[in-house]
């Protein structure tokens, strides 16, 4: 009984270096029975330092976060707060070449989905959880061999080079509130909890567009090699986008 | 579908300034006294090599999605082409740099500039700008001998990246050849193709002749009909490609799908919107 110890997968878009991901995740099982936090993370390439903020925006969604029950503009913007501090404090400012000066003043920029859980099942056998999400990072669950939730996205057509996204710079975050989406609900037994980063969040809604169950696939998956292999054969295939790719699966029994 | 490539270290896209630095660039452009074409063509030229290396730039590291040559023709005294490259360490036969060396071969210039604090005031700050080009004005034209250089250039590294979105060359001048008429030469640059689609040839017209500026003409009846060049310019331009068509739309530039990468008496801000314009037809970097 209880939440699964999570199985995580990534791997880095083709043609980049292993530490050039720009993809984070991070995962806290607090060991006094509090909630579950996961958090998944895309930098955006395009802007500097991205993938320090991904990882900080994960990490800070884990271990610093407020109840997401209480989340309202004022209290994402002072969370975000600590960790634009953290993010300035990695940048190595007075290093910085001509050619990433002005990128790194605009900031850098990440998507975010975090959610919260339960541990263990309340009174009625069920898990609460809350989740927020900035962007195009899914979370998806999987109940009787059915995809019966889709979030923030729920169609693969939503999909496009333009998500909403985090800024390291605060001037860059003033119409970020109406872009946060909060979702809670109730996990049962046997459910399949899977956060995904966009080239796989997309894959895995093209494919149940199709009429697929793409979660057995990833289910039958055993080790990061196995899963870097298989992520490399679809974008062959051009079924998925070469991007970072990202996967966290959680089973509730 | 060609100009579809993706861009990425293993498969960069390459592209190729060709600048005029004959005699006549030494001219006011028309309508704006006191600006040489000369000084606007070098400006802007480092103004787009600076945005290439920023869309690179990752912070500290720069990725190489991008290789770049500079290509500037005039002649001697003697009417002797004189085809020079305008990287340092490179030749007019192998003219390109990966953009991490671009940026290192620039000159990094110091300037107090005025910039938005962010509250509805101004605030003074020291910035660094790149250069790499040098106004420069002398002599003749050889246009058809630059279009040759190219050739060869961009045959070598087509050869090499087979399946790379196509070079895209942008051709900065006043129109007028000296050696020749050089369409032959531009239809034989625009015949080389990647697996990916044709070269892109675009071509920035700066004339003395007084005429309203054109942008992304889709036929020669747009153009003015006093410069004898700018027939000649706008057949020796490619049509735009998606991806920039749909830059240009974003920046509610009117554009057809028979616009072509051609602009006549662009002022400073469209000559840097155009070179932006053709450079971000090479966008999917991965």
């Amino acid at each position: 009984m209880g939440l699964q110890p999570p199985r995580r997968f990534g791997t880095a878009k083709a043609g980049n270096r292993p530490d050039e991901c720009e993809d984070a995740s991070w995962i806290s099982y607090p060991y006094n029975g509090g909630p579950a936090r996961i958090a998944l993370g895309d930098g955006a390439s395009e802007s500097a330092f991205a993938r320090d903020w991904a990882q900080i925006l994960t990490r800070a969604f884990v271990y610093g976060l407020p109840d997401l029950s209480d989340l309202d503009s004022d209290a994402l913007a002072v969370w975000l707060s600590h960790g634009i501090e953290a993010w300035n404090r990695a940048v190595p400012w007075e290093r910085i070449p001509w050619h990433g000066e002005a990128k790194t003043r605009a900031g850098a920029l990440a998507t975010l989905l975090g959610m919260t859980v339960n541990q263990m099942p309340n009174r009625s056998g069920t898990y609460p959880w809350q989740a927020m999400a900035v962007g195009d990072c899914c979370l998806f669950v999987v109940r009787d061999d059915a995809l019966v939730l889709s979030f923030p996205l729920e169609q693969a057509g939503q999909f496009d080079n333009a998500p909403p996204l985090i800024c390291s710079n605060p001037a860059n975050n003033a119409g970020l509130w109406p872009k946060v989406r909060q979702l809670n609900g109730e996990f049962l037994p046997g459910d399949l909890i899977l956060l995904a980063s966009d080239a796989l969040a997309c894959w895995i809604l093209q494919q149940r567009e199709s009429g697929c169950r793409p979660w057995e696939t990833l289910l039958s998956l055993r080790s990061n090699e196995e899963w870097s292999d298989w992520v490399q054969a679809q974008r062959g295939q051009r079924v998925m986008r070469n991007d970072d790719t990202t996967l966290v699966a959680i089973k509730v029994e | 579908m060609p100009y579809t490539a993706d861009i990425s270290r293993a498969n960069p896209a390459c592209f190729l300034f060709l600048l005029d630095q004959s005699g006549s660039m030494q001219q006011a452009l028309a309508g704006q006294p006191g600006q040489r074409k000369m000084d606007q063509a070098a400006d802007a030229i480092n103004r787009i090599l600076d945005t290439v290396a920023q869309r690179c730039s990752q912070g500290m590291d720069i990725r190489d999605y991008f290789v770049i040559g500079v290509i500037g023709y005039n002649t001697d005294g003697t009417g002797r082409p004189v085809i020079s490259s305008g990287l340092q360490g490179t030749s007019p036969e192998q003219p390109f740099l990966p953009i991490s060396q671009v940026v290192d071969v620039a000159e990094v210039v110091e300037r107090q500039v005025k910039e938005s604090d962010g509250a509805g005031g101004l605030l003074d700050a020291t910035r660094r700008f790149p250069v790499w080009l040098h106004p420069r004005a002398e002599y003749g034209t050889p246009m058809c001998q630059a279009f040759d250089t190219a050739f060869r250039a961009l045959e070598d590294w087509i050869a090499r990246y087979p399946d790379s979105f196509p070079p895209i060359i942008i051709n900065v001048s006043d129109g007028a050849a000296s050696d020749g008429n050089p369409e032959r030469q531009a239809q034989e640059l625009m015949n080389l193709q990647t697996n990916d689609g044709n070269v892109l040839l675009f071509n920035v017209h700066l004339s003395e002749v007084a005429a309203a500026p054109v942008q992304y003409p889709d036929n020669v009846g747009l153009l003015p009909q006093n410069d004898e060049y700018a027939a000649q310019m706008f057949r020796m331009s490619s049509s735009l490609p998606e991806s920039s068509r749909n830059q240009a739309q974003i920046l509610d530039l009117p554009v057809s799908e028979n616009s072509k990468g051609y602009v006549f008496n662009a002022d400073m801000t469209a000559l840097v919107q155009f070179l932006d314009i053709g450079t971000r037809a090479a966008s999917n970097l991965q």
